[in-house]
């Protein structure tokens, strides 16, 4: 499945605002409207059919252009590539924002790894020609991105990846291939992290790569547990030449590209996390002040508001340490064991509160209907992605010189 | 050691050495061989140097020698920050 993917897509949307707004601002440094709210105008369209989706594992087009009319892609890029120029915690706002107001995850799963994929590492790392090149595109939505760093055989040890590039004159040689690779059966555009020296940090380097080049091949899309919308594949590579232009970064300096997106995939993603789970206990506290039994609202029953109470001081122990993480990222401060922390705490919070709704709920959490269910699907896979629950452990043991 | 490789050498102590004996960490004391910094630390180790000397991670030369010890670390950043100046 290699072809260039032929879904419609718009370009004359992108950083337009929403039907509620009509401020035209968009496009501006101005970040004075509320990015928490971007895409709450777009809300019926996001959530319309989320069940048929979800159970049909397809990656909804239609909503793409509602994301791509939200802003949200454009939010931490520059103004002249089509950006609004928010900062880091800006951007985690919009898309807590996100998740709160949209509830197919897997969608917004692919819309924080557009934005942190590609587009953060070439702003960041990037020649001034590729940025000019392709960040339009990438702001707008139009160019779907994907990066790859996940191996078959090197899923959690991403600086000893196996995957090949061997300078040869003007171009490098790429012999490989990656797994379990977020958006890849839609993606126009690849970031492959790949070997081009010694095992170890200073061997890795960072290549853009067009999904059309001859040698790159593009699997089938990989049915799955939860976050189904969000597709993902894997990608080989046999013989795929890349000029040496294409190389985001000095040779070698692949290490420090993946530190940088790293910290800004677990904030972005897990922010996207957090307006999910605000949204669930909201939807919780609702059904116990609503259902009765035995003549009370269930809320009433201590062991029900118990679990509630749990879930309130799990949201905001994840918003604590969402924010207190994105303030040290953006002030450039060190803040290693802090990502780590904060990844493990809202993933398995987010895990732990979805099976508490399923609880509360009873029959009716356990039906696909009322969406309690795929709430837990989903869940699992953020104690995986981005570095395992266990990997997390032994990073902060390892900080801690353990 | 020079002032620069005692900055150098007081951040290695505090953020990889932190309650223990330093008395062998000397300015050609190998980092990575002796197991001190591995590849997660030189990451922090990079980033640190480029932003507390204000050394553009481009200009950082990006080959393990020299993150091997704190004297070749605070050779290459006087010789970054020479540039600059």
């Amino acid at each position: 499945m290699t072809p260039a993917p032929s879904a419609p897509r718009t370009s004359d949307t992108a950083t337009g605002t929403g039907p509620g707004t009509g401020t035209g601002t968009d496009t501006g440094t101005d970040t004075g409207t509320d990015l928490y709210t971007l895409a709450a105008p777009w809300a019926d369209e996001l959530n319309r059919d989320i069940d048929e989706w979800d159970a049909r594992a397809e990656f909804p087009w239609d909503k793409w252009k509602a994301v791509q009319r939200s802003g949200l892609l454009t939010v931490p890029f520059e103004p002249r590539y089509g950006g609004r120029g928010a900062g880091l915690t800006d951007t985690m706002r919009a898309l807590e924002g996100f998740g709160r107001t949209c509830r197919d995850a897997g969608l917004g799963f692919s819309a924080s790894t557009q934005i942190v994929s590609v587009g953060v590492p070439l702003q960041a790392f990037g020649s001034e020609e590729l940025k000019s090149r392709f960040l339009p595109g990438i702001v707008a939505g139009d160019l779907v991105t994907a990066h790859a760093i996940t191996e078959r055989d090197n899923g959690s040890d991403a600086l000893n990846i196996s995957t090949t590039a061997v300078r040869d004159g003007d171009d490098y040689v790429i012999d490989g291939g990656k797994m379990f690779i977020t958006n890849a059966p839609i993606a126009d555009l690849f970031l492959l992290y790949v070997r081009t020296g010694a095992p170890g940090p200073f061997g890795l380097s960072v290549f853009l790569v067009e999904r059309d080049t001859p040698g790159l091949r593009v699997g089938e899309p990989l049915d799955k547990m939860g976050l189904r919308t969000s597709p993902l594949s894997e990608v080989t590579f046999e013989g795929l030449r890349v000029p040496a232009a294409r190389r985001i970064g000095q040779e070698g300096a692949g290490f420090l590209i993946l530190d940088h997106v790293m910290k800004r995939e677990i904030l972005f993603s897990f922010s996207l996390t957090l307006g999910e789970m605000e949204h669930r206990l909201e939807r919780v506290v609702q059904f116990a002040k609503s259902r009765r039994q035995f003549g009370e609202p269930i809320g009433s029953f201590q062991g029900v508001a118990h679990r509630i109470a749990d879930m309130k001081i799990a949201v905001e122990t994840a918003r604590k340490w969402l924010t207190d993480t994105g303030a040290k990222v953006a002030a450039g401060q060190d803040a290693s064991l802090d990502v780590a922390a904060t990844k493990t705490v809202v993933s398995e919070a987010n895990k732990r509160t979805a099976l508490d709704a399923v609880q509360i709920f009873g029959g009716q959490g356990y039906l696909t209907a009322t969406g309690i269910e795929r709430d837990v699907r989903n869940a699992v896979g953020g104690t995986i992605y981005s570095g395992t629950s266990e990997i997390q452990r032994n990073r902060i043991a390892s900080l801690l010189g353990l | 050691m020079t002032s620069l490789a005692e900055e150098i050498r007081g951040y290695v102590v505090a953020e990889f050495l932190d309650g223990e004996d330093t008395a062998d960490l000397t300015a050609d004391f190998d980092l990575i061989t002796n197991g001190v910094v591995d590849s997660l630390g030189v990451v922090r180790i990079v980033s640190h140097l480029s932003r507390t000397y204000s050394i553009p991670v481009d200009d950082i030369p990006l080959v393990p020698d020299n993150f091997r010890s704190i004297g070749a670390m605070s050779a290459f950043v006087e010789d970054a920050t020479k540039a600059a100046a």
